[in-house]
């Protein structure tokens, strides 16, 4: 009884709160409060995927919750990234009916990494797929060291199916500790863009079963890449998908010899995309219908998000030094002069630590083509001072508001990109719409 | 003029982007023409500690500073003969906390510090994490200096004689403690990340004149164009302040 009252008071705070213009995570937040019992209460759809880890966790959740409706009828997901216990505990309460039956056959969740054990206590979740772990948010999360184990203790008893990145040491330790899982590994060939050496910030330099250092036959970015441990094996797994013959220039990459588009021309989409088919075999989800939905996959949340202010702007959210770098490569392979705007706030959910921007390689800005870099957010002047200590010689900016920082902008005439930290993301999108011409 | 700095394990306790401060003396000595050289040294590298004017060590996750010990131990000697030679020392958090008696983790294992010092770091269950922005006016050799940075550690450190200032905002080496970090007027350790050079210049300033005078005896250096550091630092103590 207590329940279906929670719910019912559930249900009608979101009407009143959506009347207001407000919603999100809220309705979960009365729901656990009122019962805290109520997810343990719920029927659920008979198959729940779980996305987490750090990096394109949004992007590869709503890649997966398209793919599942190519098999399912009714799928429900989080696709906006209210990812925390309260944001998932919305999204099943919304979908709950009366009779405390979840009206789903699927529900696809995005699950932050330190919510997966709150989850998994309570959602029968089916399958778990993750693509990465990598430096985040030191201030909330703590080292990656202690969000891996979490993650790996939540999994210990978890029967389901686990689908791991077999280039990642971080994500393939989990394959030891998951005992009762089945495992399958996807990853992805050496290529073009992949590298003998890395400088970039890398966690998981030593074998997790052994310690000794691990030895990398190629690096695609940050630590991903193929290792191994010359002492103990760790890191030989078996692929049951893997990416071949990847071409960045075309947009291409081919699986089981068949070619596939890249949702973007970046190491990191291919992986995104690697999992996603690994699902899609696991599931029986035909290769056709994953080409068809990698041929016109776009995720327009201001990730590699364009508007038009009277020239092409190109908005990017970052948030750690990996996710960072990606951005910066992508942006610095146009050959063209450009602008460039960083907006760098430190609020709770940006990470109150910007410590992490000097991890991130910022020197691959520095180059003679970018003309002007324009710095704004609440940490605009640690952004200025990290550039000028990397020698940057353009014209350096500092604007102490993200409107100012696009009339700045508009003044200029170079290619332009934003990026822009999580809590600055969706203001910078508003004042890039106004400004669209 | 030359200055040569040793960056010890700088593949391993580069946590907090602690390589910001290697990138600001250098900067900030070649400006002035001074010939700054930053070697590195990881785990079993042969270098001799004594012939470097400057020896930094950042901080580094639990798991990877339990790797590197039996090497840094192996140096002790090589570390005590330095401080002889007047090499100046920085510690940035995990490497301020080796140079003591011991740390205790999370876990209650105890590791034995290289005992240089006489203070002492356990993490505190019943206190929480010191983490935040923070506010410290340390005294440098007679110099008043404000110094602002970020502070991100649950190891508390206690029986500190000499520490590097006093907290005006945030924790320092305890728990809401009143004292941060060491000096000794040869060996300075701080929990202060952020980096702590970037938007502290002046102190930036105080550790090339200390690392210098190991060869050159009093050094003046000269004045910089500082207003974006001096505006970076004036932002986060008026934040502080809550103005």
């Amino acid at each position: 009884m207590r329940a279906r009252i929670t719910l019912c008071v559930v249900k009608i705070s979101r009407f009143l709160l959506s009347l207001l213009g407000r919603g999100g995570s809220l309705p979960g937040q009365i729901g656990l409060k009122l019962d805290g019992q109520i997810l343990q209460k719920i029927t659920y759809p008979k198959e729940i995927i779980l996305v987490t880890g750090t990096n394109g966790k949004t992007t590869t959740t709503n890649m997966v919750y398209r793919l599942m409706q190519k098999k399912y009828k009714h799928v429900i997901c989080n696709e906006r990234g209210d990812n925390l216990l309260v944001g998932i505990t919305a999204l099943f309460l919304r979908n709950t009916k009366l009779n405390l039956h979840v009206a789903a056959d699927c529900a696809v969740i995005e699950v932050d990494e330190l919510n997966v054990p709150h989850v998994l206590k309570r959602v029968p979740v089916t399958k778990v797929l993750i693509n990465n772990f990598f430096r985040d948010q030191l201030d909330r999360a703590g080292e990656m060291e202690s969000v891996v184990s979490k993650v790996s203790q939540a999994l210990e008893t978890f029967q389901g199916d686990l689908i791991l990145n077999a280039d990642d040491p971080n994500v393939v330790r989990l394959a030891d500790t998951s005992k009762q899982a089945h495992v399958y590994f996807f990853g992805v060939d050496k290529n073009a863009e992949s590298k003998e050496v890395s400088n970039e910030a890398s966690e998981g330099k030593f074998c997790f079963r052994c310690n000794h250092q691990l030895v990398y036959a190629y690096y695609q970015y940050s630590h991903i890449g193929h290792f191994a441990c010359p002492n103990c094996g760790f890191g030989n797994n078996e692929r049951y998908v893997q990416a071949s013959d990847v071409n960045l220039d075309a947009q291409s990459f081919v699986v089981e010899n068949t070619t596939f588009h890249a949702p973007q021309d970046a190491l990191y989409a291919i992986y995104n995309a690697t999992g996603l088919i690994a699902l899609a075999k696991l599931t029986d989800i035909p290769f056709t219908d994953v080409q068809a939905l990698l041929e016109t996959f776009e995720l327009n949340d201001g990730r590699m998000e364009t508007f038009n202010i009277g020239r092409k702007v190109l908005l990017n959210l970052v948030k750690n030094p990996t996710g960072a770098n990606e951005v910066m490569k992508y942006i610095m392979r146009d050959p063209e002069d450009k602008d460039i705007v960083i907006v760098l706030n430190d609020n709770d959910q940006d990470g109150t630590d910007v410590s992490w921007i000097w991890d991130a390689h910022f020197d691959l800005l520095v180059d003679k083509h970018t003309k002007h870099i324009i710095c704004a957010g609440k940490r605009a002047y640690d952004m200025a001072l990290r550039l000028k200590y990397e020698g940057y010689e353009g014209d350096l900016i500092v604007s102490e508001g993200m409107e100012a920082a696009i009339d700045e902008l508009k003044q200029l005439d170079d290619h332009a990109y934003v990026i822009a930290t999580y809590t600055a993301l969706q203001t910078m999108r508003k004042i890039l719409r106004r400004n669209e011409k | 003029m030359k200055l040569n700095v040793l960056w010890m394990y700088h593949d391993v306790m580069d946590l907090y982007g602690d390589r910001g401060n290697m990138q600001v003396l250098k900067k900030r000595c070649l400006d002035r023409g001074i010939d700054i050289t930053i070697d590195t040294c990881g785990i079993g590298q042969e270098k001799t500690i004594k012939d470097y004017d400057l020896l930094f060590i950042g901080g580094g996750a639990d798991r990877e500073q339990g790797l590197l010990y039996d090497d840094l131990v192996s140096r002790k000697q090589d570390i005590m003969d330095a401080i002889d030679a007047k090499t100046f020392v920085l510690l940035i958090c995990g490497g301020y906390q080796f140079f003591g008696q011991y740390y205790i983790d999370n876990n209650n294992n105890q590791m034995e510090g290289l005992g240089i010092f006489n203070y002492y770091t356990a993490s505190d269950a019943k206190v929480g994490r010191c983490i935040g922005n923070i506010e410290i006016e340390a005294t440098l050799d007679g110099q008043t200096i404000n110094i602002v940075g970020f502070e991100n550690h649950g190891g508390q450190t206690r029986g500190v004689n000499h520490p590097l200032g006093k907290v005006i905002h945030g924790h320092g080496n305890e728990y809401q403690g009143g004292y941060e970090g060491f000096y000794n007027g040869q060996v300075l350790g701080t929990y202060m990340h952020g980096p702590l050079l970037p938007k502290n210049p002046q102190v930036a300033d105080f550790i090339i004149t200390k690392a210098l005078a190991k060869r050159y005896g009093e050094v003046q250096l000269a004045p910089l164009d500082d207003s974006l550091e001096n505006r970076a630092h004036e932002v986060m103590q008026k934040r502080m302040a809550g103005g």
